[in-house]
């Protein structure tokens, strides 16, 4: 194969993008960052089960929304399966997503929510066709443990985004900014450049950053930590997101990306939601989010930014993962660009 | 070969600090009490009984000198963490080792502590003890065989624990040193200075009020950053209080555990008396011990 044919296969599997590359303690290097290639009217996008369970009728408005875009809707096997808390059982939500990953008809996975079981699936998953043909994976919360395998170790783009469980049953009576984060999934499917402006917040650090996108659950990334889909992050913009854990344990968590090095050499920092489980009684924590946060970032000099729309709340909007974005943070305001 | 401290002589003082969750005083008494009955000196530190507001026992300086004035002070034979509860990790990368490696001294604690446990026999090799605190001495405590077992492990009494067999046992003979403590902290310190090795060693785990799937992660943390491959045997300790999602996770946490080890071969046992509640026996960090693990008993022996 002559070198122009390589580029050409390259370019046909997806667009390469070229970024700095680094290493962390004589590891694997980073990856560069690859992206799917977008979706066209009348493309097909399955809809699977990797972590918690879901109904079909629970799935109806996302598929109703999904086929108003103009999208195709395969149900995965998982779909209507319950084994106790997961969509199946592992073999099950095994099967269902590898179906979905090697079926070359398939642009997109859609994971139907999240929940807990990912991470018992994910050894067991062949990555070989989609490294190959790479498409898109849609979700987030328990999804994290996908969208930083595949990037850690494939480069793959992904989007973190609302799921099934999120789209409203009736759009009429939904609140806008519900709406807007649920568009916003079709955007980045369809392969419009993401653009974000946010208010400002007083606990802000002010600065200008470019870098590959990568994040998502918090306590997701924490048990990623030593493993071969850990993140690696000099150089990148981390968004981070929880919900349901106490203050405490957030700032342990924070500990554990600081101790592990994830925090000294981003290009950026996002903080997203984070819904917070109350202290109990006698045991206040005494130190808000902005304060756990500015702790672990005061020795370094890189722009940080607080109550991104990215979280376990309406105002999620979808980001790709993986992807090159420009974060621009001054007194007025918050710009998030992908580039 | 792991280090291990000077163990304690009659009049010998041991220090007590809170490096992590508030605690008056009053519910140390019996703890002072008894080790003065032990025949030990006892020095209170700044925070424990501190006039914090609160959650901590101070803030991270407090406790952080606090601890620091304990390890330097040639007097204190041994440390004693009060309490657990959260806190160590905000401060052991601030604690100066440096006296300390040259002449060891027992660090006693749980919990929270298991960070001290950690990083000090990954960073120093020197052993420390894994045992009950000082809230366990309360309500008759004192004369139960597990805060006894402190006393004999403070004493260099060379013990053989042993409990009733359970029916996930894995039966085998394992020989290694010992390391671990809260399943929580050892995947937190994941890929930090404080990680642990466990390669060839006996680990022992324990938990409590944690969701099921949260174990479940966790364990499975742990396989995927290579800690249950190579043991030469597992430990598993008190999985108490558990909590449970909404939609159940149908499994307890015996079971999560026994479906991670599966693909493996050395001897597990479980139900052993380590744990957050009163069965806590104490446990030297980094020591060698023997594990055995047969039809009708578990026994673990220096």
């Amino acid at each position: 194969m002559n070198r122009k044919n390589f580029f050409t296969s390259i370019f046909g599997a997806g667009a390469l993008i070229a970024t700095p590359v680094f290493g962390m303690k004589g590891e694997k290097y980073d990856q560069p960052s690859l992206i799917p290639p977008y979706l066209k009217e009348g493309d097909t996008i399955g809809i699977t089960c990797p972590a918690g369970n879901i109904t079909l009728k629970e799935i109806q408005p996302a598929m109703e929304q999904l086929e108003s875009w103009g999208y195709k809707v395969r149900i995965g096997n998982t779909v209507g399966k319950k084994d106790f808390t997961f969509g199946g059982t592992d073999s099950e939500c095994d099967s269902d997503f590898q179906q979905m990953l090697d079926d070359p008809s398939i642009k997109a996975i859609l994971c139907a929510r999240g929940g807990y079981g990912s991470i018992r699936i994910l050894d067991e998953l062949d990555f070989n066709s989609f490294r190959k043909n790479p498409k898109w994976i849609i979700g987030f919360s328990d999804i994290t443990f996908i969208h930083c395998h595949v990037n850690r170790n494939f480069g793959i783009a992904s989007i973190h985004s609302k799921m099934c469980n999120s789209f409203p049953t009736d759009w009429s009576e939904a609140e806008p900014i519900q709406v807007e984060s649920i568009l916003s999934i079709k955007k980045a499917l369809s392969g419009e450049a993401m653009k974000y402006s946010v208010v400002a917040d007083v606990s802000n650090r002010s600065g200008t950053a470019t870098g590959i996108l990568v994040g998502g659950n918090l306590k997701t990334i924490e048990t990623l930590a030593g493993t071969k889909s850990d993140l690696l992050t000099p150089g990148k913009i981390l968004f981070v997101e929880d919900t349901g854990e106490y203050l405490y344990s957030i700032d342990r968590m924070f500990w554990n990306l600081k101790r592990t090095g994830k925090l000294d050499k981003l290009a950026a920092l996002v903080v997203g939601g984070f819904k917070i489980k109350p202290d109990d009684p006698g045991e206040e924590f005494g130190k808000t989010i902005e304060e756990i946060v500015w702790e672990k970032v005061k020795d370094y000099n890189y722009p940080v930014c607080f109550g991104f729309p990215v979280g376990h709340q309406k105002e999620n909007f979808a980001l790709k993962h993986g992807v090159p974005h420009r974060l621009e943070i001054n007194s007025t305001g918050v710009e998030l660009h992908e580039q | 070969m792991v280090k291990t401290p000077p163990f304690l002589q009659p009049g010998d003082i041991i220090g007590i600090v809170c490096p992590a969750g508030y605690m008056n005083i009053e519910k140390a008494q019996t703890c002072i009490d008894t080790l003065q009955q032990w025949g030990y000196g006892v020095r209170l530190g700044k925070t424990l009984g501190s006039d914090s507001q609160n959650y901590f026992s101070g803030t991270d300086e407090e406790r952080l000198a606090d601890f620091q004035q304990m390890l330097d002070d040639d007097e204190i034979k041994a440390i004693l963490c009060a309490r657990g509860g959260y806190g160590v990790g905000r401060i052991i990368d601030s604690i100066d080792f440096k006296k300390f490696k040259k002449n060891p001294k027992w660090i006693i604690g749980y919990s929270d502590i298991t960070i001290l446990h950690a990083h000090i026999f990954s960073n120093y090799d020197i052993a420390s003890l894994h045992s009950p605190m000082a809230s366990a001495f309360n309500d008759g405590g004192n004369e139960n065989e597990f805060i006894l077992s402190l006393k004999n492990a403070l004493e260099g009494q060379k013990i053989k624990y042993q409990c009733a067999p359970h029916e996930f046992n894995r039966r085998g003979e394992a020989i290694g040193e010992l390391v671990g403590g809260n399943l929580s902290l050892l995947t937190n310190l994941t890929s930090t200075s404080s990680d642990i090795k466990t390669k060839g060693k006996i680990l022992f785990v324990e938990d409590v009020g944690e969701y099921l799937y949260n174990i479940d992660r966790m364990f499975y943390h742990l396989k995927r950053a290579g800690k249950m491959h190579r043991l030469a045997g597992l430990i598993v300790g008190g999985f108490t209080d558990n909590k449970d999602t909404e939609r159940p996770f149908g499994e307890t946490a015996y079971e999560i555990i026994r479906d991670i080890v599966k693909e493996f071969k050395y001897p597990v046992c479980f139900g052993f008396p380590v744990s957050h509640e009163k069965e806590n026996y104490a446990l030297k960090v980094g020591v060698g011990y023997k594990l055995k693990v047969s039809k009708t008993k578990v026994t673990l022996e220096e």
